[in-house]
């Protein structure tokens, strides 16, 4: 993997390994997404697919495997105490600041309004000026359809504009890759369209997104490819509409039985 | 009430000390309760032992105890590290100094235990987002950490700061001439006690009410949008 070649993938993951105690969740995983590229990640619970997630930005700490940004390898080396961990915090920062991350349960910073969240990472990570942040957050709010609640408090939005204000507040740092981590699965039923609509939009704009979820019919009819984990191994990956009609392993055929009725 | 006009000097000079220990200690509190916080938060075994002891001890001996101890033991200690080294005769540790010192310390423990439930109380989840983004963990302790910890702290840190403006009234016991020193001396050479502990108890009530308004003042500076949340 050369840093300098022009051709990188937005984002390459490349044997990744994580274990919680004795359990390994993650037992070698590799994926590679290019400008443009959605990637469904499904799976049963404890498959791993949101460790695997939060393992690409070091939400969690991988205890093997390595990550490229945008060609840029995240440093990482193994302490005296034998621990795999990032050799430069700063480094991790910086690459992080190039990854939106949107997560299940929201996650907006309650003390500040929708537009506040917006542009808090661009005004105190990226340094941009405020009013130009403010410029580029209400474009943003306005294509998630919110603009018009910008001053309100996450407590005063539903779970649903909650999420779309998380989307804009991830898509505010320009990011290479947005990573998705379950973002409907706290919804309620009536909800997770408006979300879904956003994300599809995204995507036909060529958002280059990673996007772990229940949702099949997103999975199948959005992504330009679907990963299958199962116990920390991918089990399956491709094409979506080859492999939903035909599944070549028995695991991902009942996985698709009992998920699709 | 003649009386207390021809004293009224005596009792603003000591009402003054008071005010001035009363803030300086707190002072000193809140920086040794968000050190606290943080040692007993922290991942480091060593921090959250040192953190636990700290607050197990002060805590868990009267304030009095404390004063006399740091005020008369720590003047021996002072005397005998001089001599033992030869670097000074005679040292003195101030009235004040002690009485800041002391109480400082004890109530930091209090404010301890205050920040470190205020912080544990923010979700994770907003950290996380933080990190999320790049965010530094100073500009996640500033922008995230700080502003909601405030809210949470707020209810345990008046509380802690009213006990603490009337704990003051126990450096009178080393001499320090804070107001109820020098109302109980005013008291007993005209002996009208109680006309001037009197005095001293409404000059405490104004000085805690004027506390109120400044905390009421933070309360609503700093609850924006979490007060009204349902989810936390």
């Amino acid at each position: 993997m050369s840093e300098a070649s022009a051709d990188h993938a937005a984002l390459e993951v490349v044997d990744l390994h994580k274990s919680f105690g004795d359990v390994e969740v993650i037992r070698g995983v590799s994926m590679s997404a290019h400008k443009g590229d959605v990637i469904s990640i499904l799976g049963a619970s404890g498959s791993g697919k949101s460790t695997f997630l939060r393992c690409i930005n070091l939400l969690e700490i991988p205890n093997a495997g390595d990550v490229f940004v945008a060609g840029e390898k995240i440093l990482m080396h193994t302490s005296k105490s034998g621990r795999y961990e990032p050799e430069d915090i700063h480094q991790v920062e910086r690459l992080r600041a190039r990854l939106g991350m949107v997560f299940q349960s929201f996650n907006l910073w309650s003390h500040m309004t929708v537009i506040e969240n917006v542009i808090e990472a661009p005004v105190h990570v990226l340094k941009i000026p405020k009013a130009e942040a403010i410029e580029q957050a209400e474009v943003l709010l306005n294509k998630v359809g919110i603009l018009e609640r910008k001053d309100y408090y996450p407590a005063q939005l539903s779970g649903g504009q909650m999420q779309r204000v998380a989307i804009a507040r991830g898509l505010a740092m320009n990011p290479e890759v947005m990573l998705f981590d379950e973002p409907t699965s706290a919804l309620d039923p009536e909800l997770v369209g408006e979300v879904l609509k956003v994300m599809r939009d995204l995507a036909e704009e060529g958002r280059t997104m990673l996007v772990v979820t229940h949702e099949m019919g997103f999975a199948r009819d959005v992504s330009s490819e679907v990963v299958f984990l199962h116990e920390g191994r991918v089990e399956e990956q491709g094409e979506p509409t080859q492999m939903f009609k035909n599944p070549n392993s028995d695991r991902f055929r009942k996985f698709l039985s009992r998920t699709m009725q | 009430m003649d009386l207390i006009i021809e004293y009224q000097g005596q009792l603003l000079s000591g009402t003054w000390v008071t005010i001035k220990l009363a803030l300086l200690s707190l002072v000193l509190a809140v920086l040794f309760g968000l050190l606290g916080a943080w040692a007993k938060l922290s991942k480091n075994i060593l921090a959250q032992k040192i953190g636990a002891a700290y607050t197990a001890i002060v805590r868990g001996v009267p304030d009095l105890v404390l004063i006399l101890l740091v005020f008369f033991g720590g003047q021996e200690l002072a005397n005998s590290i001089g001599t033992l080294t030869g670097l000074w005769d005679y040292a003195e540790i101030s009235q004040f100094a002690a009485g800041v010192g002391t109480i400082g310390v004890v109530f930091g423990g209090y404010m301890t235990e205050t920040f470190r439930g205020a912080i544990l109380a923010i979700p994770k989840g907003q950290i996380e987002a933080g990190v999320a983004c790049g965010m530094s963990r100073l500009v996640i302790f500033r922008r995230v950490i700080w502003p909601q910890m405030v809210v949470y702290a707020l209810p345990g840190f008046s509380n802690n700061w009213l006990v603490q403006i009337k704990s003051t009234a126990l450096v009178s016991v080393i001499g320090l001439q804070d107001v109820v020193y020098n109302g109980f001396v005013a008291g007993r050479s005209t002996r009208e006690l109680f006309t001037f502990m009197f005095a001293v108890l409404m000059i405490y009530l104004v000085l805690t009410a004027i506390s109120d308004v400044g905390l009421r003042w933070l309360d609503k500076k700093y609850s924006k949008g979490i007060v009204r949340s349902e989810d936390g």
